[in-house]
């Protein structure tokens, strides 16, 4: 039982962070309808910045935290202002293989940086384990899910409560019905991607702080990808706790599956998942139901 | 648009793909050249034909599901490598012979195509596609768990034969390869003229109306999984008899990716444009080859070989361009010149 528990709080800890990745990508689709496949990319790049500033220059850990920030939610910025800006008006399908073009120039330039290498980030958490009743706990992946639970609670006040977030709504409901109420939707796609790249910011953070910073890193998307499409891509909560779920799942499943098939049930778990939540409920487990006829 | 003084004078005429003397003239010496060809060829030359040719088979098979079927599939490397790996498997375990693991492993990789496509009667659009990812990976995961597939060693299959002469040059090979792609090329032409094409065509332009009009959608879209993946699961087995080392690691989601960016570069719904995509982006990725050392010594931050990031940013911008300025691809200028040079001497 002990054990059971063990797997389940370290893959929620993994959890956390698919989440987190997932959050950029619904956030996107909320507004724009666009699944972008490039946010793994923006993830590692903002993990990338952060290790810029903090590995590379030496620089204190707030000190680090805001041009990490600033640059990854630029990088956002200027995708939906050079790639996805001339495709409004074509069809959603032109702007989903937009993204993933960008998947791949992205990965390029990522992998041109690295070279090879992996980066590590200094250690800018405090470090060691927490023990509750013989389950122990990496106090800095505790940290990091903390942070993702407050983003995601920010995240759903920002959408529920200010005027930019009903904006956003009103956008992802119809674009010509906002615009008639005076919502300007190409403002609100800059506001989104910037958001977007902030929180990919922050995944990307949460994430190095648990890996090593190397060409792999940018799959992470694949992950969030499935959380947000399992969750059903305009859900918040669904993307969270999918997220959390799935990082059960693979943790458990490893665990306790591994053994039986020789390995790796960590790589294809998620993707088993996916199959089965699209095959049983297309639109996700927490999506607005849209009931199409195939 | 007809050339200027050709007129369907009998139905025969009507429905030849290959309709003025001109155009048979141009075909037959085409493929009397290409069949010289490795008597004069240089070796790079031919070996780069020999990658081109597989390409194009896979693209093709793509360009059945997606570009007449519209049904988005990003699973065409992991088909690729069933393919591949099961007429390794075939020749090297079971003794039969590659002529007839060719086929048989394109009717392998169809059937784990049908199970691969079967979401496509759910869902469409991009949930396929994020489906065919995740097909993509479950197939590589099983193929990388199996003891009959080598695991993470590999296969290591031997080049085809016949009456004891062995296919174990490039030169030789190309003459296989060749006449698989011409032999595919004209099937898949013909095939999108007939019902089952237009079915297919019905189906991507509007699923709801195709169905209305009699074509069974489960059916159709399961076929054209079929299809297409038998297309790549005969690339698969010339790729293995071809490299005659197999492992998944010629299989990744970046190939998968790589050969739905021909399709787009190429154009949707086009079958010379499978063979534009594929050549653009061949000859892109050749350029990038050959001016990356100079690059990496102009600029020493790239590290000593960037060739293959740079290759993947170059190939990511030429699908941005596309995407943006030219959705319909090379195809489409292909067809303004064709017609404005059989309009020629009047104005297009």
């Amino acid at each position: 039982m002990i054990e059971f528990l063990q797997h389940s709080i370290t893959g929620l800890m993994t959890g956390s962070l698919y989440a987190l990745v997932a959050a950029g990508i619904v956030l996107v689709y909320k507004s724009t309808h666009v699944v972008s496949l490039a946010h793994g990319q923006l993830v590692a790049f903002g993990a990338l910045f952060f290790w810029f500033f903090l590995g590379g220059l030496g620089l204190p850990f707030w000190a680090g935290l805001i041009p990490a920030f600033v640059l990854t939610a630029l990088l956002g910025l200027a995708i939906e202002r050079v790639a996805l800006r001339p495709l409004i008006g074509q069809p959603l399908l032109a702007a989903f293989l937009m993204t993933f073009a960008l998947f791949i120039a992205l990965e390029g330039v990522f992998v041109l940086y690295l070279k090879g290498e992996t980066r590590t980030l200094p250690h800018f958490l405090p470090q060691g384990n927490l023990h509750v009743a013989g389950i122990s706990v990496p106090i800095n992946q505790l940290i990091g899910f903390c942070v993702a639970l407050l983003l995601f609670g920010l995240l759903s006040l920002i959408f529920k409560h200010t005027k930019l977030g009903l904006g956003m709504r009103a956008t992802a409901e119809d674009h010509r019905l906002a615009q008639s109420t005076g919502i300007v939707v190409k403002t609100i796609f800059s506001y989104i991607w910037i958001l977007s790249g902030i929180v990919a910011a922050v995944a990307g953070i949460a994430t190095a702080n648990v890996m090593d910073i190397y060409y792999m890193l940018p799959y992470i998307g694949i992950n969030g990808l499935i959380v947000a499409i399992c969750g059903g891509l305009d859900s918040l909560a669904g993307a969270l706790i999918v997220g959390l779920l799935l990082g059960v799942v693979e943790n458990v499943g490893a665990a306790y599956l591994d053994p039986l098939v020789g390995g790796g049930i960590k790589d294809v778990a998620g993707y088993a998942v996916l199959l089965l939540v699209l095959l049983i409920r297309p639109y996700g487990l927490f999506g607005l139901v849209k009931i199409e006829r195939i | 648009m007809r050339p200027c003084g050709v007129f369907d004078k009998s139905y025969a005429l009507d429905i030849a793909i290959i309709r003025t003397w001109q155009h048979w003239a141009v075909l037959i010496s085409a493929l009397v050249f290409l069949y010289l060809f490795p008597l004069f060829g240089s070796y790079y030359l031919i070996s780069f034909i020999n990658l081109l040719c597989i390409s194009i088979i896979v693209v093709l098979g793509l360009q059945i599901v997606s570009g007449f079927c519209g049904q988005i599939s990003f699973g065409q490397a992991a088909f690729m490598a069933v393919g591949a790996y099961t007429s390794s498997i075939l020749t090297i375990r079971y003794g039969i012979s590659f002529w007839l693991a060719l086929p048989l492993s394109g009717i392998m990789a169809g059937a784990v195509g049908i199970i691969g496509g079967a979401p496509s009667l759910r869902i469409k659009g991009m949930y396929l596609a994020m489906a065919t990812i995740a097909i993509h990976f479950v197939v590589i995961w099983v193929i990388l768990h199996m003891e009959i597939t080598g695991s993470f060693k590999g296969l290591y299959p031997m080049p085809p034969s016949i009456g004891g002469f062995e296919f174990d040059t490039d030169e030789r090979m190309f003459y296989i390869i060749v006449s698989v792609v011409i032999i595919m090329t004209y099937a898949a032409r013909n095939l999108m003229r007939s019902k089952v094409g237009r079915a297919f065509v019905a189906i991507r332009d509007n699923d709801l109306a195709g169905e209305v009009m009699g074509v069974n959608l489960y059916y159709y879209k399961l076929l054209a999984f079929f299809i297409s993946c038998f297309y790549a699961g005969v690339a698969g087995s010339l790729w293995a008899h071809l490299i005659t080392v197999v492992n998944a690691e010629q299989f990744t989601l970046l190939h998968a990716l790589e050969y739905v960016g021909m399709l787009i570069i190429g154009g949707m719904g086009s079958i010379p444009g499978v063979f534009f995509g594929v050549l653009f982006i061949r000859i892109l990725n050749e350029l990038v080859m050959f001016t990356s050392p100079a690059l990496a010594k102009a600029l020493p931050w790239m590290g000593s070989s960037p060739a293959a990031s740079l290759g993947l940013i170059a190939f990511g911008l030429a699908m941005a361009v596309f995407l943006i300025f030219e959705p319909r691809g090379l195809a489409h200028r292909w067809e303004i010149f064709k017609s404005s040079y059989r309009l020629y001497p009047f104005a297009h």
